[in-house]
């Protein structure tokens, strides 16, 4: 009997050490280009998500492919950015990660 | 040393390649441009490659892949929205069915595990996009290795013993899914998921409280999240607290425009062709086979007795043979299966190889699946805009000494 509820009371401390306080999200700070208009840039893209979105796109990019990411995060995630600092944007990562094309 | 000098001039051949291609003259080195994703502990969680900090993104390593089970504290994690309570509070906490059902539920964690019968179900969890960064040609998402997967012993409820308590009206042909985590900015489609009611209610679809006799790691969806075997985890929401049984389909960004393929027999298009194809959503997974042990670029001993492992599997009918080859796929052996715990689960290969030859070597796996499916090779697979679901023969170089 008093095996069992030692056994329950080790499995329900178990349980819940996990998750009893709020947890503590680490912050990384992506390398990125600090070139012109690199504000604009983190303002609107680090309001949803990391630069590692950015980084971690493998290959460089054409122009277009930058241009139909920047639109989708306006037209399908509803970003809301002014169209100046959308191409202001697209720019940027033209610019820093793009391929030339 | 040997390997490195070797794959820094197949990437240098690579841009030659591409930039001939476009027309572009200079050749520079393609490595020199790719990021090195850090690696970061988060909590409940080992170092693991650290795609994004926020929503978290992280990557478990290539030789996990020798485990049938993967570790909570390897498992990878994949989270679409940037607001993600970082504490539940599970007094408060509930699940709760409701919409076309003629009882409404609101259950605790506690009330799942009292008051329905548990279920044990060992399944493959595989984000859609895995592995896409192997596509020769480059496709939107971030580029993952092989490591947006890991198999899980998963315990929790019947999908169905809910909705049956709730009790399905008849016009009932939906039902939806989400959890708690939140887009910076309201106008942000939520990610919902939704999948048609009779395949909610298949046996072995279950709401998961615990994952490797664990409660949910934080990170992986704590305290409950939808298993849906042999399918891709994208209707596998995490701190899933909201079940809606819908009389019509909704429209919704993450049904229709992510996580598709082109709707056609080949799921593919012409490499380079954008989205712009009639679309279906990704199901149910392709049969996949990966090189756990050696990892690239090993030195191994001439003579020496080396073990090759990994694991394969597929959408649920289970592996029927795993094939290597240690000649550029010239030849094909066979591997030894190791016992098979589940249909949807890993199931481990292994080989026994004595290399004889100095030099490089090019290891190559390829599984067919109890139904015949074969993995495509490499230069054969076809490509669609999102990279999702490759799943081409995997290979590893190494360099006998």
């Amino acid at each position: 009997m008093n095996k069992i509820i030692l056994l329950t009371v080790v499995t329900a401390a178990a349980l819940y050490a996990q998750v009893n306080k709020p947890i503590e999200m680490p912050y990384y700070d992506y390398p990125m280009a600090q070139q012109d208009h690199y504000e604009v840039v983190a303002q609107h893209c680090l309001t949803c998500h990391s630069f590692g979105y950015v980084l971690n796109q493998g290959k460089k990019r054409t122009r277009s492919y930058w241009t139909g990411t920047v639109r989708k995060m306006v037209d399908e995630f509803k970003a809301p950015i002014p169209k100046e600092d959308a191409q202001i944007i697209i720019n940027y990562l033209v610019k820093n990660y793009g391929d030339g094309k | 040393m040997g390997n490195l000098t070797r794959r820094g001039f197949l990437s240098a051949g690579l841009a030659m390649t591409a930039s001939s291609l476009f027309g572009k003259n200079e050749a520079k080195s393609v490595s020199s441009d790719i990021f090195t994703p850090p690696s970061i502990a988060f909590p409940q969680k080992k170092p693991l490659k650290t795609i994004s900090d926020r929503p978290p993104l992280l990557e478990s390593p290539r030789d996990i892949f020798t485990n049938v089970i993967t570790p909570n504290d390897q498992f990878f994690v994949r989270w679409h929205m940037p607001d993600i309570p970082t504490f539940v509070d599970l007094n408060t906490f509930r699940l709760e069915v409701k919409g076309t059902v003629n009882t409404p539920l609101s259950l605790s964690v506690d009330d799942l595990k009292s008051k329905f019968e548990p279920v044990e179900i060992t399944s493959v969890l595989q984000c859609g996009g895995n592995s896409r960064s192997f596509y020769a040609h480059p496709t939107h998402g971030v580029q993952w290795a092989h490591g947006a997967m890991g198999c899980a012993v998963w315990k929790g409820v019947r999908l169905k013993d809910l909705l049956h308590t709730a009790g399905l009206k008849p016009t009932s042909s939906w039902v939806g899914v989400n959890g708690l985590e939140k887009p910076a900015v309201e106008a942000t489609p939520k990610f919902f998921r939704e999948m048609a009611v009779d395949e909610a209610l298949t046996e072995n679809i279950i709401v998961a409280y615990e994952m490797n006799g664990e409660d949910l790691p934080y990170l992986n969806g704590f305290p409950l999240r939808l298993v849906i075997p042999g399918h891709f985890s994208d209707s596998w929401v995490k701190m899933l607290s909201e079940i809606t049984v819908m009389d019509k389909y909704r429209n919704s960004f993450f049904m229709d425009v992510a996580y598709t393929v082109p709707a056609n027999d080949c799921e593919c298009v012409t490499p380079g062709a954008d989205l712009e194809y009639k679309r279906k959503p990704i199901a149910v997974m392709k049969v996949k086979s990966v090189i756990g042990y050696p990892t690239p670029n090993t030195l191994i001993k001439k003579g020496s007795r080396v073990q090759i492992q990994g694991i394969a599997f597929d959408e649920g009918y289970g592996i029927k043979e795993v094939m290597i080859s240690l000649d550029k796929g010239k030849t094909w052996g066979a591997t030894k299966l190791e016992k098979e715990i589940g249909r949807y689960s890993y199931r481990k290969w292994v080989f026994e190889w004595e290399p004889k030859t100095k030099g490089e070597h090019t290891i190559m796996v390829r599984a067919i699946s109890k139904i015949g499916k074969i993995q495509p090779l490499a230069d054969e697979i076809g490509w669609n805009a999102g990279g999702y679901q490759y799943n081409a023969v995997d290979s590893v170089n190494v360099k006998i000494v």
